[in-house]
C-alpha cells in the first residue's frame, strides 16, 4: 500500500506540476491553453531520446527538455498572437494533436507507436523498486513546491500584475504602456517550461514514452484540476491536482462494493462517478475549492 | 494565512478512509491474480470477455478446492487502453493487492509500460500484446505471450495471398507498432513468390472516414488488399471500399472481422471477406470450454486469457510457491510432452498434487514457449464470409 501511494504521489505531483504550468499560462495571463499534453509530451521525448541515444544523464536531459519546451512555447504564443478564447484553445488543441501525430509517424526520430522503452530513471540503479518511489514522490514534490513559491514570486511581482490586467482587458494594459505581445510570450514560455519539466521527470519515471500516453485527456485533466482548485493561485492548482488523482484513483476501490457487477460496468461507473464528482465541485463552488482573491481599489472596497 | 478545513471537507475524508484502507486489511489467505483488460478505450469490445474467461477459470479451481490449499481472487483493473492509465492500475495491483501476476494487457503501448513494474516487482505478466519488441526487453523471463509475433503471422499471411493467385497487393494499416513491421516482411514474402506489393498507406485509426486514403491506394490497382486494422475503423474501410467499387480480394485480422463488423455491416459490403486469426486450436476441450463461457465464437484474446489464467495456476501449483516468482519458475514445465494431457487447470493441480506431470495444451494453442517467452508455434485459420456468415476455409 505505501508503494503505491508514493507512485500516486508522484502522479499527484506530476500533475500539479502541469497545473501550476498552466495556471500561469490561463489563470493569470487569460490565455486558453489547451495543448498543454503537447508540451508535457515534447518534455518527454527529449529526455528520453537524449538519455537513451545519446547516454545524457537525466539531469541534463531534463534541463533541455525544459529549455526546448519554453522554446517551442515561444513560438506557439508567437503565431497564436492575435488569437483569443475558443480559437486559441482550438488551436493549442490541435498543436497538441500535431506533437502526438509526430510522434507516431516519424518512426526514425521517435520510435513511432511502439515508444521509447528503457529509460534511464534518477535514482533507480542503487535503491530497490520501492524506495524508488518514495525517492521519486519526494523529488516530485520538492520540485513542486520550488515552482510553486517561484512562480507565487512571480505572480506577486510586478509581472504577475501586468499579466492579470492582460487577462482582464488587453486594451488597457497597452494604454498602460505593458507591452502585451512580449508578456504574453513571456508567460507562454515559462508555462510550456514547466510542462516540459513535468514530462521530462514523467519520462524518468515511468520508463517509457508512447505517443498513446500523451492523449488529449491528460489536458482535460488538468485543466479539471486547476479549476477545481481555483485559477489564478498557485495553492488552487496545487490543491486541485490533488483533489483529482485522488478521485481517479480512489475510485478503484469502489470495486469490491460492487462485487455482483462485471467488471466493464464498473469501468463505466468510475467514470460516470468521476464526472459527478467533479460537476458537483464545480457546480457547489464555481470559481473553485481555493480562488483567487483580488485586491480591490479602495472606493471600491467599501 | 491559517487553513481551514471547512467540515464538510473533514466529514468526506473520514467516509472515504475506510474505503482507501479497505483492501489493506484484507484477508491474507487467498493467492491474488491482477487481470489488466482493456474495458474502455479501443481495446473496449475485447475486455469484457477477456475478464470473464479469466474468471471463469478461477471460479473452476476455487470450487475444486483451490491451489496450494489456498482460494485463488481476481483482481479486476481497467487499463483505458491507455498506458499511463495502466501504469496507475498496475501499480495498484502490484503494491497494494499483491498480486502474483498480472493477465491479459492488450494494447502494446500498456504491454511495454506495464513490464518494468512487473519484472522489478517479481510479477509475472500474460499478455496478448502483438509488438515484437515486448518480449526483447529485458524481463528476465517475467512476461509470457500468448501471441504469435509478427514473423509468424506474416509468414502465413503472404503465403494465404500467394496461394489465391493475388499478383498486386494493396496495405492499408492503421497506426500500430505492426504497421510497417507487417508490410516489409510480407512485401519482403510477396516478392519472392512473385507477387507484387503496390504500397502501404498507414492511417489514424481515430478517423471517421478514409476517403482519401482508400482512394490513394485503389489508384494502384491492387488485385488484393491486406486490412491491418481493428474492428472501429474497419467497419468504416469495408463500407468505403465497397462504395468505391472495390471488387478485388481483401484480407483482415480476425480480431477485427468479428460477429460485431459483420452485424454492421450490410451483407453485401463484407462478401467474400477473407479473415486470418492464429487459431484458437478450436479442436481442443478446452476451446469448447471457452465457448461454453463467453457463450459465443470466442475471440483469439479471450482464449489466450483462458490459457493465462490456467498456465499461472498450474504453474503455483507446479513449483508450490504462491508467488510470482513460482510461476516465473514452472510456467515453461506445465507443458511437459510427458506429462498428462490436459485442458484445465482444476484437473491439472490434483495431477501435481498426486505428483504426477501434466501437460497443459489451451485453447489458444499448444502453449510451448521460447526462453523469451514467446509462443513456439500455433494454428492459423482463414475464414471467409458468405451471405454476412463466417466460414471456416482452411485450418493448419
Amino acid at each position: 500500500m505505501a508503494g503505491y501511494l508514493a507512485s500516486m504521489a508522484v502522479f499527484a505531483g506530476l500533475t500539479a506540476l502541469m497545473a501550476l504550468g498552466l495556471n500561469l499560462i490561463w489563470g493569470l495571463a487569460g490565455m486558453v491553453n489547451l495543448g498543454l499534453v503537447g508540451f508535457y509530451a515534447i518534455g518527454a521525448y527529449t529526455t528520453a531520446l537524449l538519455c537513451v541515444n545519446f547516454g545524457w544523464s537525466p539531469i541534463a536531459g531534463i534541463f533541455a527538455a525544459v529549455c526546448l519546451s519554453a522554446a517551442i512555447g515561444c513560438v506557439v504564443a508567437l503565431v497564436t498572437a492575435r488569437l483569443k478564447g475558443d480559437y486559441l484553445a482550438i488551436v493549442t488543441l490541435g498543436f497538441a494533436e500535431i506533437v502526438r501525430l509526430i510522434a507516431a509517424n516519424e518512426v526514425w526520430l521517435t520510435g513511432g507507436t511502439t515508444g521509447i522503452s528503457n529509460i534511464p530513471s534518477l535514482p533507480r540503479s542503487m535503491l530497490s523498486p520501492m524506495q524508488v518511489n518514495f525517492v521519486y514522490a519526494g523529488l516530485v514534490w520538492i520540485v513542486v513546491a520550488f515552482v510553486a513559491l517561484l512562480l507565487g514570486r512571480v505572480s506577486a511581482a510586478p509581472f504577475g500584475r501586468v499579466l492579470r490586467a492582460i487577462r482582464e482587458d488587453e486594451m488597457v494594459a497597452s494604454v498602460a504602456g505593458k507591452r502585451v505581445l512580449r508578456f504574453k510570450i513571456q508567460a507562454f514560455a515559462v508555462g510550456a517550461a514547466v510542462l516540459g519539466l513535468a514530462g521530462g521527470l514523467y519520462a524518468h519515471y515511468v520508463g517509457y514514452v508512447a505517443p498513446d500516453a500523451f492523449t488529449p485527456l491528460i489536458t482535460i485533466a488538468v485543466v479539471l484540476a486547476l479549476t477545481a482548485g481555483g485559477t489564478g493561485t498557485m495553492r488552487g492548482a496545487i490543491i486541485g491536482a490533488v483533489l483529482v488523482v485522488t478521485l481517479t484513483e480512489g475510485t478503484r476501490f469502489l470495486a469490491p462494493l460492487l462485487s455482483g457487477l462485471s467488471p466493464v460496468r464498473i469501468a463505466a461507473l468510475r467514470e460516470g462517478l468521476i464526472g459527478l464528482c467533479l460537476i458537483l465541485a464545480l457546480s457547489l463552488r464555481p470559481t473553485g475549492l481555493w480562488p483567487e482573491t483580488l485586491s480591490k481599489h479602495p472606493s471600491e472596497a467599501s | 494565512m491559517t487553513i481551514r478545513i471547512p467540515r464538510r471537507t473533514a466529514l468526506l475524508a473520514g467516509l472515504a478512509a475506510p474505503f482507501i484502507t479497505r483492501t489493506g486489511f484484507a484477508q491474507s489467505e487467498t493467492i491474488r491474480i491482477g487481470s489488466l483488460t482493456p474495458q474502455t478505450g479501443a481495446g473496449g469490445p475485447y475486455g469484457p470477455a477477456m475478464v470473464k474467461t479469466i474468471s471463469a477459470v478461477i471460479d473452476d479451481v476455487n470450487a475444486a478446492g483451490g491451489v496450494l490449499g489456498r482460494k485463488i481472487e481476481l483482481i479486476s483493473e481497467d487499463d483505458e487502453t491507455n498506458p499511463d492509465a495502466g501504469v496507475r492500475a498496475a501499480r495498484k495491483l502490484i503494491d497494494v493487492d499483491r498480486v502474483v501476476a498480472i493477465l491479459g494487457t492488450w494494447a502494446s503501448a500498456v504491454t511495454t509500460a506495464v513490464a518494468p513494474l512487473c519484472w522489478e516487482n517479481k510479477v509475472m505478466l500474460f499478455t496478448v500484446s502483438g509488438a515484437d519488441s515486448i518480449t526483447r526487453l529485458p524481463h528476465q523471463g517475467y512476461i509470457i505471450r500468448t501471441q504469435p509475433d509478427t514473423n509468424l503471422q506474416s509468414a502465413r499471411c503472404a503465403d494465404f495471398m500467394l496461394k489465391q493467385g493475388s499478383k498486386k497487393v494493396g496495405f492499408l494499416s492503421a497506426q500500430s507498432p505492426f504497421a510497417v513491421s507487417t508490410y516489409e516482411q510480407q512485401s519482403a514474402l510477396l516478392k519472392a513468390g512473385g507477387a507484387e506489393p503496390v504500397g502501404n498507406v498507414i492511417y489514424d485509426g481515430a478517423k471517421t472516414s478514409f476517403r482519401s486514403e482508400i482512394d490513394q491506394i485503389l489508384k494502384q490497382q491492387p488485385d488484393a488488399l491486406f486490412l491491418n486494422g481493428y474492428q472501429p475503423d474497419l467497419v468504416v474501410l469495408l463500407r468505403e471500399l465497397y462504395r468505391a467499387g472495390y471488387e478485388g480480394r481483401r484480407l483482415t485480422p480476425a480480431y477485427a472481422a468479428n460477429d460485431k463488423l459483420l452485424a454492421a455491416l450490410p451483407p453485401e459490403a463484407v462478401e467474400g471477406l477473407n479473415a486470418y486469426a492464429p487459431s484458437p486450436d478450436i479442436s481442443s476441450p478446452a476451446y469448447k470450454t471457452v465457448q461454453g463461457i463467453v457463450r459465443a465464437n470466442p475471440d483469439p484474446y479471450s482464449c489466450q486469457t483462458f490459457d493465462h489464467a490456467n498456465l499461472a495456476i498450474l504453474a503455483l501449483a507446479k513449483s508450490g510457491i504462491a508467488s510470482g516468482v513460482g510461476i516465473h519458475d514452472a510456467v515453461r514445465s506445465v507443458g511437459n510432452e510427458a506429462g498428462t494431457a490436459i485442458h484445465g487447470a482444476a484437473e491439472g493441480v490434483k495431477l501435481l498434487a498426486s505428483g504426477s506431470d501434466v501437460n497443459y495444451a489451451g485453447a489458444s494453442g499448444p502453449c510451448k514457449f521460447t526462453p523469451i517467452g514467446d509462443i513456439t508455434g500455433c494454428k492459423f485459420r482463414f475464414d471467409v464470409v458468405e451471405k454476412g456468415k463466417s466460414r471456416l476455409l482452411q485450418l493448419s
